[in-house]
């Protein structure tokens, strides 16, 4: 079967069945969960994880595409109508953005946030596909060697980048992995960390977990740390505008910019939709003809950030689908629904299942279209849903976890699971570890460790096995200059210190 | 020097340790195995507790140089902007709370063990109306009730209520 085929056949799929509804409903959950505080997008995905349980893979994908999809719009409509941001990513937007609901003008700021960041996220898209397919032709040929070093390049590359500190990062990266081992060792049948318990010869279970980590440790430190009141709505009679053709012209040039570097920084793993859409605000007033609008009224200010934003996904998922790494947290709950539904996520994931990854493909392209509609629609509901006291969203919060971890196995441990990585993401995220490391470790586990034991089986024992083909020696080439680069860059500042220090004094 | 990353070093070492301990428990496995079962977990609960000799050891090399800070170690440790003042009290009430509810799922039922949750959360988060603490509990219980049981069709227990209920 061709391109076409292959796409025509995801479309058709993605359709079929409840395919609009349920995409509509994704889209219009991770719109309301991007806006609320305190559920980023990534949490928003985790706590629509329960309700994959009774979909089949490709429609529990479609899903959480749409969740993503839609809480990188909705983070921006409190950052627009009332300076906070509903996710991390759309802080850069408030910086103009409420500037302009300031000056009446909420409805055009809303307007062009929803179009340029379709336009950016569509985009992003046509260069997932057109980067996947070729992507997968070479991993195709990849052998159990390479394939350890792909998981270990991309568990150190994230570990590094997705923390304030790098070794916490490591350390955090290698609890997850560690948590991949917990059960019966599926090559050998030997027990490994269940203490006599039968529930857990099966392991962990990794969505409770993940759950655990994000959604959980959010909502106790949220309880914890009771926030400052909320801001109060800038415009009385909040609406969407669309931007005219002419408006749109004006914010071509930093949503061509925004694009780009939402696309650049979702395929790096680990850089993320709040980095990109602040180098997309600060390259868009670079290059913008009135950079002087910006921080006071400038559309060019929410387009290019938001554009970015939302450009991140089809980045992000260019690593994920092509090479099984994650790109980010939301992409690493996409490969955790995966493995909910049996499938294996790692580089072979698009010669296996391409049937899943064309699904997926067109399920992005609708969700990204649904956005239009249902963006405008579900407004409303959003600042309902603002108004809405944080007890109340916390404890509604809380009682959904119990129940959707519940509902996964059926099985009580699950939410006990949730509730004990709660506990350990809130200590992880006040003592400055890495959660979403220690998910892309329990993502990249048992991967990593099968790869790892089969390269050896192969090799009769081996090691030289990994630096004797040249794929796998350069990706760990690549894996210890991340891990070496922090310690080689303290040591050039400290030289660098040291010159600065030894100047003056030399001059004297 | 932070006193907390020391503590928080010597903790990982200690993990470390407790892993590699338990790991040389674990069955060696097959012979045509070269590694084992044993390796991995042997391995990452040594990279935990060398990840903590290098925080400890970074601590102790890069003291009272900012700029270094953020690479081996926290640039700061009490960054979390816009968050208020940490209450034990809350936390260890939630903690405690959700506990409570998720033993008493199974045997009361999902109905019955839902309610009083929702009402303590409220109650220990605080700020909430006295009309929301009297509706809240029922409209969210019956709510997730209703779509996880008829929408998704998922067995939830009923405890008690279960000879009570018509379904």
């Amino acid at each position: 079967m061709g391109f076409l085929e292959h796409l025509f056949a995801g479309f058709v799929s993605a359709l079929s069945g409840y395919g609009i509804l349920i995409m509509a409903a994704g889209v219009a959950w991770g719109i309301v969960g991007g806006a609320i505080p305190g559920i980023s997008g990534a949490v928003a995905m985790a706590l629509a994880l329960p309700f994959t349980f009774a979909l089949d893979a490709p429609t529990a994908l479609i899903l959480l595409a749409g969740v993503w999809a839609g809480a990188n719009y909705g983070g921006s409509i409190p950052a627009i109508l009332m300076r906070m941001p509903g996710t991390p990513a759309s802080a850069a937007c408030l910086l103009d953005g409420y500037v302009l609901a300031q000056q009446g003008r909420a409805a055009k700021a809303l307007g062009v946030s929803l179009i340029c960041g379709t336009i950016g996220a569509l985009i992003s898209i046509v260069v997932l596909i057109a980067l996947v397919l070729p992507l997968g032709e070479i991993v195709v040929h990849f052998g159990s060697p390479e394939v350890f070093a792909l998981a270990l390049f991309g568990l150190t590359l994230i570990a590094g980048l997705s923390g304030p500190s790098f070794l916490k990062g490591i350390a955090s990266g290698f609890f997850g992995l560690l948590l991949t081992t917990v059960g019966l060792d599926t090559l050998t049948g030997s027990m490994r960390f269940t203490f006599g318990s039968a529930e857990l010869l099966t392991g962990i279970d990794t969505i409770s977990v993940m759950i655990g980590l994000f959604a959980v440790s959010e909502m106790f430190y949220l309880i914890a740390h009771p926030a400052r009141p909320a801001g109060e709505v800038v415009a009385g009679r909040a609406g969407t505008a669309f931007p005219n053709f002419r408006e749109l012209r004006e914010v071509g040039r930093a949503t061509f910019v925004g694009t780009v570097v939402g696309l650049v920084v979702g395929i790096m793993p680990g850089a993320g939709a709040t980095a990109s859409s602040f180098v997309a605000y600060n390259e868009a007033r670079r290059w913008s003809k009135r950079p002087e609008l910006f921080g006071k009224g400038s559309m060019e200010g929410v387009a290019a950030p938001e554009t970015a934003n939302n450009a991140v996904q089809g980045g992000d998922l260019v690593p994920t689908l092509a090479l099984g790494i994650p790109g980010s947290n939301s992409a690493a709950i996409m490969l955790a629904a995966l493995l909910l539904h049996g499938i294996m996520p790692g580089p072979f994931l698009l010669t296996k299942h391409p049937d899943l990854v064309f699904t997926l493909f067109a399920g992005l392209i609708l969700v990204n279209l649904l956005m239009i509609p249902v963006g405008i629609v579900i407004l409303r509901l959003c600042l309902l849903a603002l108004k809405l006291d944080p007890p109340v969203l916390i404890a509604s919060v809380l009682a959904l976890i119990v129940i959707g971890t519940y509902a996964g196995d059926l099985f009580v441990l699950n939410p006990v699971q949730a509730l004990i990585f709660g506990v350990i993401g809130y200590g992880m995220r006040i003592w400055g570890f890495s959660a979403a490391a220690a998910v892309l470790g329990i993502v990249l586990g048992v991967l990593a460790e099968s790869e790892l034991r089969r390269s050896l089986i192969i090799s009769h024992g081996e090691w030289s096995i990994f630096v004797t083909r040249p794929v796998c020696a350069v990706l760990l080439f690549l894996t210890l200059g991340v891990l070496l680069y922090p310690a080689f860059m303290t040591a050039l500042r400290r030289w660098r210190a040291r010159r600065v220090a030894a100047a003056p004094a030399a001059k004297s | 020097m932070s006193l907390r990353e020391l503590i928080l070093a010597g903790f990982l070492v200690a993990f470390g340790g407790v892993i590699v301990a338990l790991s040389l428990e674990i069955a060696p496995g097959v012979q045509t195995d070269p590694l084992g079962p044993r390796f991995f977990p042997l391995a990452l609960g040594s990279g935990i507790a060398l990840c903590g000799l290098l925080l400890a050891a970074a601590e102790f090399l890069f003291r009272g140089e900012p700029s270094l800070a953020g690479l081996l170690s926290d640039a700061s440790p009490e960054a979390e902007e816009d968050a208020g003042p940490f209450s034990p009290a809350r936390f260890l009430g939630a903690i405690g709370a959700t506990a409570l509810y998720v033993a008493a799922f199974d045997p009361l039922g999902y109905l019955l063990a839902t309610p009083p949750y929702i009402a303590a959360i409220l109650l220990i988060h605080g700020g909430a109306r006295s009309r929301t603490l009297l509706i809240t509990p029922f409209v969210v219980t019956i709510a997730l009730y209703v779509t996880f049981r008829f929408g998704l069709l998922i067995p939830v227990p009923d405890g008690p209520l279960e000879a009570i209920l018509p379904w």
